[in-house]
């Protein structure tokens, strides 16, 4: 256990309200939002500036505890949780949007602002932030930048990573280190900021990020197309893409999803269609209307069920706020939602759709399937009881089968999640023994003591003896 | 398949039920809309993480410690996580049970159960004593003896929740109840029979908001009846976690307004709707189940039931006000209740309806809480009075009696010149003499 020595010097140097080591607060900070893991850290820390994260890193580094750092635990691959106990170190509570530079068209901000207001602000001044997890009200910018965050409208403006000009952070060593800025050139060395974007709190902790803001789209158009054939959905991608249209967002969801959606935010989906694809087209004018009556011929010309245009700005922001749901929405089915993350190459989408419905018809289970479809990343989410056995087993099969095709495709095995902790395994089928041995060299070179959020993207040496761990559910095989 | 329920560290009555508590798929969307996460930051305050407490103690990772019941009690039962939720978790619930699990995990001392149950088994179920109790105040308002406390400011040395309790106090008229008349006729062509539903705190505190409602029903066409008998909604007693005596409660409203044989049961007061709209969820197991949901079928919150209704606005007079309206949670949470008031207030000629930033989020009154948590409940209610404040409209409307004493009292404290006003006294003033 922590010593209550070290309690005493986080509260000195980061104020008593800021260290948290009672029972109920360190059960309510070992989970994220991924099913069937939860760990309890030793202790959890709220630092309020770049120097508290370094006396905190500092003091856990004495004390031999991993360090797991955290935001506002939205995520779906297990990042945040400790496995290995420790310090949870939570960036939340730094939330200050530190500039919005009109003439660099960027913004700086805290690890813990929320992605929402930091949009909410660049858009007040005329400017666009385009990363937008489904999670935007909630989750933060620190957390956007580990997992390398996609979203709504990644198929055209692309993810966090595309956006993160700069950097600043601690590493394990408790240097400070500053990596890329305002410049929009900067080749000089390795890219370490591309590197620590997405590498899931494992080198480095994230305090404050520049990024680049762009001119938000002059217009913008808001299609809503029903199928009552999955696959039919999927071709529709396809075809759209391969006819040179690259819509902003072309997101899917099928009947589970769009019933459980409905039951939330009754805006009168059709329950009985199999599959809705919502889509928007922005940019000028010109090129818009062009694009969106592109989309619609092709939409035709598959034979979508319906085919309607959102009426105004307003209905087209309440069918994306609907889509934004569709993962908690499903979670009124059954108590347990296990979600994947799968992503293939765009002109095999409606193969995947016909492997998951074949799947779920081959273990018996209850799935509902949404996601980026335009990226060609889906998320299909099994509808379970964790106090089934038999049904996780099976659950675990389909995942097992389902990524083994995707591989095969030439897909991924996370979009947009991150590997964490629930798709260790699959990494390795992905990238090879090789790949792995390479990024745990890079590992090795940050952290050498292993001392940064231990057992997360692959398995690594178990660094910390003094860890206190509870038994939690794993949820992926 | 069919999977036992678990109690785990729970006491066996009135526990979480299991399946609830596991709904929870932590995605965190309740995060941004929940005052206490607002005001602490700490997880543990927060929808998700009081349902991840109560999932613990289910599991036996937890007793139920000391932190919980903390827990439970400052929640603000506000619900807007329940709102928030796309999953359908009502973490508002599990805590307003795990509540009552707390009186069962750590008693009051032998004076203080003494005076809790005088208070909840009772003075609140007896409409008589709570009109009597009302009278020394009464007394002490018209004798001056107010005026000397407040100018003197002799509570100051008290605690805290003592002077804004007495700072909360509205100028006190005799009780609604033993006036009202059992029936007052439909004015023109009559659309129906509807009992009332008169709550506490309206007889006691607003008697002006209740005889508005009663004249606007009347006016509308609608016959009502107010059946004296009618006890206490059982609210203040789940708050305070006494499911028992609010069973006994809503057992005895069920039989009295179902004997009626009305055509909907109509109140004023948010909490109050909340309440009798769960009875169903109380009672199960308890009364006959085609009774709960017929007696559920029939309740309806004023605005919700003059706008399915549809308002007569043939002769109603002008009010020429710019108006703003503060959501009660217990109308826009716990019941739905949302577009309904503010299609009520359009509706009055000359109003200009100014909507206010977060109109839903909560003012920071939630029963006792206010004064539970008087510092807390400050910085909650000073959120609202900016927001307020930035529609420089001239009135202030809502539609619960404990929104509108925290909402006067904050105004009057902040030296703002808006009229706090319920819905039908603003809709009161637009039906002629």
């Amino acid at each position: 256990m922590i010593s209550q020595t070290a309690i005493g010097h986080l509260r000195e140097k980061l104020g008593a309200r800021n260290v948290l080591h009672e029972k109920e607060d360190l059960l309510v900070l070992g989970y994220d939002s991924t099913p069937g893991v939860h760990h309890l850290p030793e202790v959890v820390v709220y630092p309020t500036t770049t120097e508290q994260v370094m006396e905190a890193m500092g003091i856990a580094r004495r004390e031999g505890l991993p360090i797991v750092p955290r935001g506002s635990g939205t995520g779906l691959s297990g990042g945040s949780v400790p496995v290995k106990g420790g310090m949870v170190l939570c960036l939340t509570r730094m939330n200050r949007i530190l500039e919005i530079d009109e003439e660099n068209l960027t913004a700086t901000a805290e690890a813990g602002v929320i992605t929402l207001d930091l949009f909410t602000a660049t858009a007040e001044k005329g400017l666009f932030y385009p990363p937008d997890p489904g999670s935007q009200k909630v989750s933060t910018l620190g957390g956007n930048v580990a997992e390398n965050a996609g979203g709504l409208r990644g198929l055209k403006y692309g993810v966090t990573r595309d956006y993160v000009m700069g950097l600043k952070g601690v590493l394990p060593d408790l240097s400070v280190i500053s990596t890329g800025g305002k410049s929009v050139k900067d080749v000089a060395g390795y890219g370490f900021k591309d590197l620590l974007v997405g590498s899931e709190g494992t080198l480095g902790i994230v305090t404050e990020i520049t990024v680049k803001l762009v001119p938000p789209p002059k217009d913008k158009r808001t299609i809503l197309a029903y199928f009552s054939d999955i696959r039919t959905a999927g071709e529709a991608v396809s075809r759209i893409i391969a006819a040179k249209i690259i819509p902003s967002t072309m997101e899917i969801m099928d009947r589970a999803t769009i019933n459980c959606v409905e039951d939330y935010v009754r805006i009168g989906l059709p329950r009985e269609m199999a599959a809705l694809l919502l889509i928007e087209v922005d940019g000028h004018p010109a090129p818009v209307a062009e694009e969106a009556a592109g989309v619609q011929k092709i939409l035709e010309e598959v034979k979508a069920a319906e085919i309607h245009v959102a009426r105004n700005a307003q209905h087209a922001a309440s069918l994306a706020a609907a889509r934004r749901t569709a993962l908690s929405a499903l979670a009124r089915v059954s108590p347990t939602t296990l979600l994947e993350d799968a992503t293939v190459p765009r002109s095999r989408l409606a193969e995947t759709f016909a492997e998951i419905e074949r799947l779920t018809e081959k273990y018996k289970l209850k799935v509902g399937t949404f996601g980026h479809a335009g990226d060609g990343n889906l998320h299909p989410t099994v509808l379970c009881d964790e106090r089934d056995r038999d049904e996780m087993e099976r659950a675990h099969a389909f995942y097992n089968e389902l990524y083994e095709q995707v591989l095969a495709w030439g897909g991924t095995v996370s979009g947009e999640h991150g590997i964490g902790l629930a798709k260790k395994e699959y990494l390795a089928r992905q990238i090879g023994e090789g790949g792995v041995k390479v990024m745990k060299r890079i590992k090795q070179s940050f952290d050498p003591e292993g001392i940064l959020n231990p057992g997360k993207i692959f398995d690594d040496r178990d660094p910390c003896t003094k860890s206190h761990v509870e038994e939690g559910f794993r949820v992926s095989p | 398949m069919s999977l036992p329920d678990k109690k785990g560290n729970f006491k066996s009555q009135d526990a979480p039920r299991y399946d609830d508590v596991l709904q929870c798929m932590r995605c965190g969307f309740c995060l941004p809309t929940c005052p206490t996460y607002a005001l602490t930051g700490r997880e543990r305050s927060s929808p998700r993480g009081r349902v991840a407490l109560a999932r613990a103690v289910a599991e036996e990772k937890l007793e139920f410690t000391p932190a919980i019941k903390e827990e439970a009690f400052f929640c603000l039962d506000c619900r807007a996580c329940t709102t928030a939720c796309p999953s359908g978790v009502r973490a508002g619930e599990v805590m307003e049970i795990c509540r009552s699990q707390a009186q069962a995990f750590y008693p009051l001392s032998k004076s203080g159960q003494a005076f809790r149950a005088f208070i909840l088994e009772k003075m609140l179920p007896s409409p008589e004593m709570l009109e009597a109790s009302m009278l020394p105040t009464r007394l002490y308002q018209r004798l001056g003896i107010q005026w000397l406390v407040r100018h003197l400011k002799v509570l100051k040395v008290g605690p805290g929740w003592m002077e804004k309790a007495e700072g909360m106090l509205p100028r006190l008229e005799s009780p609604l109840r033993p006036q009202l008349p059992e029936v007052v006729p439909a004015k023109g062509e009559q659309r129906g029979r509807v009992g009332f539903f008169l709550g506490c705190v309206m007889t006691l505190m607003y008697p002006g908001v209740s005889r508005q409602t009663v004249r606007v029903l009347s006016h509308q066409g609608f016959e009502v009846v107010t059946p004296k008998q009618a006890k206490c909604c059982g609210a203040p007693h789940l708050s305070e976690g006494d499911r028992q005596t609010a069973r006994q409660l809503a057992l005895f409203n069920l039989d009295l307004f179902l004997s009626l044989e009305v055509d909907y049961i109509v109140t004023d007061c948010a909490g109050c709707g909340a309440a009798l709209k769960e009875y169903e969820e109380l009672l199960e197991g308890q009364a006959e189940h085609e009774k709960l949901t017929r007696f559920r079928s029939k309740i309806r919150d004023i605005s919700e039931f003059l706008s399915e209704a549809g308002v007569r606005t043939e002769g109603l007079k002008p009010v020429e006000a710019s108006v703003t309206y503060h959501e009660p949670c217990h109308l826009c949470h716990a019941q739905g209740i949302s577009t309904q008031p503010r299609d009520l207030i359009r509706q009055i000629p000359g109003v200009e309806l100014r909507d206010m930033k977060e109109s839903s989020w909560c003012c920071g009154s939630a029963a006792t809480w206010g004064l539970k948590f008087s510092d807390d409940s400050r910085q909650v209610l000073d959120r609202k009075l900016k927001n307020v404040k930035d529609t420089d409209a001239e009135l202030l409307v809502t539609a619960n009696p404990g929104c509108h004493l925290q909402l006067a009292w904050g105004l009057r404290e902040a030296g703002m010149k808006q009229e706090v006003l319920h819905v039908m006294e603003l809709f009161g003033k637009a039906i002629p003499e």
